[in-house]
């Protein structure tokens, strides 16, 4: 009788313990993407007495979209710089010293309750040994013109949901999109916001640095990201996901549309970018056809991306 | 409205009871009668084979029929109706698979030598232990009542069938004293592929099966009794032929305690509850199928903790059973694509995305004595149905705003009478119930079905599936035979089927396309069968059984897994020690298929077994030996319930081996 008991209660135990393992969801999710929302501090200087501080997602600036906070005290009266007018323009230079920009917001908005200026920086290239950043920050208090002129690094981004990429169109004009969110997407229902940006082509030739004329960069209005999404893995035979929305511009000037992700893995986003009218700008319809083995073909305009 | 019309029926049927006459047994006859009861014994074995599997004996019913995946774990179809509209429990309790892809229906969890008996419920009677519409298959384990004095009991069976070099081996044991009582099983089966008609092996048709049971009772006081029961069982190396995929390893672990009480010079007889849990996981693999244009893992878990509690009445003319019944269960199944190069990230969702089920149901089954002739069964049931999807997000992608947490009430109500006079008997009944969409019909992502090449998808706001049935039987009995008639009609509103989802794209590589459970508006299934059998001779029996069965959707068009007309007849001759048994058994033509779920016509066949037995004694231990072989033409044939056509076994002799301890 003890023994029979003792049988039942091993096998019990021995055979309640599972031989795999249940998948943990959540931390399959955050393999290869991480959900930062902290925004922390990437650089800081002085000018005079007030001292600049540039903060931004987990204190770093990444190529692609980045917002970023500027926070201007005085370190005198250790008090913050309420409400003024700010500018913020990025300067790449590249090995041959030619200077460019990227997108980015020029008159920084002042947000009362936080304390600090605010804008957007969408960066198109890392900094590495030839390329490097710098910031031109200018300010002015008591009429008096602070001008700041800060490098700093752009890091590569390693989560592919915030990717982007940069084109010419075929009205001839360059192009630039950029994911904002989700920064870790699940197996679901997903918002996507992208920002869409566009080159002003300068009239005429460069005046004296920095020549506002040469970097100035608008956000792309009320035109449509038609949207596509599949899986390139060539098993997976160009597989697509159903109630997709395309993205259109919202009140907050960035573009909102739905994603739907069927399972983790890679996923490219298929676009196609049409103005107001319904032109397409660029982009080609991709084929649905379930083609299992071959990879899948991709529009001429798209993002990878992978959770 | 309805659940309160139940309410009061249930209340009416218990103050009936109240009403009637209570009689006055001495105790000791009591408890003997309900433990003789207790210890009844149909033997787990067919008339052809006396070592059959689980499910070589359900397909001696008549009104079960399979889909069949391979050479084992058949799923059982109740009157044509696939297992989400039946309820299958073992001694009461609730097990699910933990396969998305049916390939571990209940009854591979046991085996033949742990049980004492099958008890097939057909339609709304099957409700007693919860939702139903196809009626209910209770699998009663073996429990060795208490006796006077100490004794053992316990039989051996081995056994060989030549087809596909299955081996078994089956032991069971049994000890009984006054006050405790144990029940052992321990069986172990292993067969390698089978060959088909046509002498070809049949790849991916192999299994291993090794099952064990404990069951220990002990007598608390004169009243009352505590019983432990265990059932082990582990599946290895088991092959699906008409799959894309087979199984690594399956185990079920399903245990349970319970409480008897006795009750003396009451109505109520007896009170038993019973507390359970069962846990099962199952692995497949596709490793065995290197063709597979990609690799995936799909391991999938079901745990069920419950309760059952019931007390029988029981009174001159009536007696009456009250059931409580809750149980929860948490189904989860995983799918892992990997990419074709294997350092790419592997590609992951759930295709059950932990999914709960709670349900709780009150249930009455009653049965009135009017006169000597004639009785009225009646009963229901109040079920609530919960259900929780923790990732709910897989299932909003193709149904956007759907509910995560779910609640229904699931009434069921039958009512037959039966009237016996002169050699002839007649019921006629109806029934009405509902049941609530299974884990897959609600909450399935991307669960590939191999028959009709779609991937299928659930929804968690499908209506209730409500049956209303109706049925009737007729009888003549004589001194030298019988003949039995019986027929049933269910008409079901917002059945459940799958239907192309044109915004779908397949997920797996096989697949043609995605398909949504949905609703039609109704089907409607009528099943119908005749038996009879007449004793020739003293020694010489004839048996024989036809069904037909047809089943429509609403625009008339044939639903699938449908039985043709099929017929069973067999002769049966016995002279002293020696038994002879031949049988016919085959499927017309299947006519009323259905293209539209994958299904093509499949042509009739006809099947010839043979089987021989001959009893004798081993130092006074009586032993059966038995040879016999089935399909004896070598017939090629695969019957409409085989999954993706795959042939039927060809010729197999089969031996067996039984002593009895």
């Amino acid at each position: 009788m003890k023994l029979l008991q003792g049988i039942v209660m091993v096998v019990f135990v021995v055979l309640t313990a599972c031989t795999v393992e249940k998948t943990d969801y959540e931390a399959e999710l955050s393999t290869d993407t991480t959900e930062y929302i902290e925004f922390e501090e990437v650089t800081t200087t002085n000018s005079g007495d007030y001292t600049i501080s540039i903060e931004a997602l987990n204190g770093t600036l990444y190529k692609g979209y980045n917002e970023i906070h500027l926070k201007i005290s005085n370190s005198e009266t250790l008090t913050n710089l309420e409400d003024v007018a700010v500018t913020f323009l990025p300067i790449q230079t590249d090995a041959n010293g030619n200077k460019s920009s990227c997108p980015h917001q020029y008159n920084l908005e002042y947000d009362a309750t936080e304390g600090y200026y605010l804008g957007y920086v969408v960066f198109t290239s890392e900094s590495d040994s030839t390329v490097s950043w710098q910031a031109y920050i200018d300010f002015q208090e008591s009429s008096q013109t602070y001008a700041i002129n800060q490098p700093f690094t752009v890091e590569e981004q390693t989560n592919m949901n915030l990717n982007m990429t940069a084109f010419t169109g075929n009205d001839q004009e360059q192009y630039i999109i950029a994911l904002v969110a989700p920064q870790s997407p699940g197996v679901s229902e997903n918002d996507l916001v992208a920002g869409i940006y566009k080159y002003n082509t300068p009239e005429s030739e460069a005046g004296t640095f920095p020549d506002l004329t040469q970097y100035s960069y608008s956000i792309v209005q009320n035109h449509t990201l038609v949207l596509d999404p599949r899986m390139p893995e060539p098993s997976m035979g160009n597989h697509s996901s159903p109630n997709n929305e395309d993205l259109t511009q919202d009140t907050d000037s960035l573009y909102h549309g739905v994603v739907n992700y069927t399972m983790t893995g890679n996923w490219t986003l298929n676009f196609i970018f049409q103005d107001a009218d319904g032109n397409t700008i660029k982009g080609t319809e991709v084929s649905t056809e379930f083609t299992p083995g071959i990879e899948g073909e991709r529009s001429e305009l798209y993002i990878d991306i992978l959770f | 409205m309805r659940q309160l019309t139940l309410i009061l029926l249930l209340l009416g049927g218990f103050v009936q009871a109240q009403n009637t006459p209570i009689v006055r047994d001495s105790s000791d006859v009591l408890l003997d009668e309900v433990l003789v009861i207790a210890a009844k014994k149909t033997k787990i074995e067919t008339d052809m084979k006396m070592a059959v599997s689980v499910d070589e004996f359900l397909a001696s019913s008549d009104n079960i029929s399979f889909i069949k995946r391979g050479a084992y774990a058949w799923e059982p179809l109740l009157n044509n109706m696939s297992t989400e509209r039946s309820l299958v429990t073992i001694d009461g309790m609730h097990v699910f698979g933990a396969c998305t892809d049916k390939m571990d229906p209940v009854t591979s969890y046991v085996e033949s030598n742990n049980l004492s008996e099958i008890d097939i419920k057909s339609g709304q009677q099957g409700s007693l232990h919860g939702a139903t519409v196809a009626g209910s298959i209770d699998l009663k384990r073996k429990s060795t009542a208490f006796g006077t004095k100490n004794t053992w009991d316990g039989a051996y069976q081995a056994g060989y069938e030549f087809n596909n070099n299955q081996f078994f081996n089956l032991g069971n044991v049994s000890y009984s004293s006054e006050k405790l009582v144990a029940d052992g099983s321990i069986s172990f089966r292993k067969a390698k592929n089978y060959t088909d008609g046509n002498n070809d092996e049949v790849d991916h048709s192999q299994f291993t099966k090794f099952n064990t049971s404990l069951g220990l009772a002990y007598k608390t006081s004169d009243l009352s009794s505590v019983r432990v029961d265990a059932i082990f069982d582990r599946a290895n190396d088991v092959g699906y032929p008409a799959l894309p995929m087979d199984l690594s390893l399956s185990r079920a672990l399903i245990t349970s305690v319970a409480y008897k009480q006795f009750f003396e010079d009451k109505l109520i007889k007896v009170w038993d509850t019973k507390l359970y849990f069962n846990a099962i996981e199952h692995y497949m693999d596709d490793t065995t199928r290197p063709e597979n244009l990609v690799h995936m893992d799909m391991p999938g878990w079901s745990t069920t903790y419950g309760l059952v509690s019931k007390i029988n009445l029981n009174s001159e003319n009536y007696a009456s059973e009250i059931q409580l019944n809750a149980y929860d269960n948490l189904s989860i199944a995983e799918m892992r694509m990997y990419p074709q190069d294997y350092s790419e990230t592997t590609m992951f969702a759930y295709s059950w995305p932990w999914v709960t089920t709670r349900y709780a149901g009150l249930s009455m089954t009653n049965s009135w004595d009017i006169s000597a002739h004639s009785q009225l069964l009646f009963g229901g049931t109040l079920g609530v149905n919960y259900n929780y999807s923790k990732y709910v997000e897989f299932n909003r992608i193709f149904h956007p705003g759907a509910s995560q947490e779910k609640t229904r009430f699931l009434p069921n109500l039958y009512t037959t009478y039966q009237l016996n006079t002169g050699g002839f008997d007649f019921s006629a009944g109806g029934g009405y119930g509902h049941r609530a969409p299974s884990v897959s019909e609600g909450y399935g992502y991307y669960i590939y079905n191999s028959f009709d090449r779609y991937d299928y998808i659930g929804d968690p706001d499908l209506e209730n599936e409500v049956s209303y049935e109706a049925n009737a039987s007729a009888g003549f009995t004589h001194a030298k035979g019988n003949i039995q008639a019986k027929v049933n009609y269910f008409y079901i509103q917002n059945y459940i089927i799958g239907r192309i989802l044109s915004s779908g794209s397949p997920m797996n590589y096989q697949s043609v396309g995605v398909k949504g459970y949905t609703s039609l508006d109704h089907a409607t299934l009528f099943n119908f069968s005749v038996s009879a059998d007449y004793s020739i001779l003293q020694n010489l029996h004839w048996k024989g059984t036809l069904t037909y069965a047809r089943g429509l959707d609403e625009n008339k068009n044939n639903l699938p897994f449908i039985r043709p007309l099929s017929y069973q007849t067999s002769l049966h001759f016995s002279y002293q020690k020696f038994g002879i048994l031949t049988a016919l058994n085959g499927d017309l033509k299947q006519i009323d298929y259905s293209p539209e779920y994958g299904e093509d016509e499949t042509p009739s066949y006809t099947n010839w077994n043979v089987s021989a037995d001959y009893t004798f004694f081993i130092k006074n231990k009586k032993t059966v030996l038995q040879v016999g072989a089935e399909n004896v033409f070598n017939t090629y044939y695969s019957t409409y319930a085989d999954w993706g056509n795959i042939p039927r076994m060809g010729r197999n002799i089969f031996t067996s081996l039984k002593i009895n301890l």
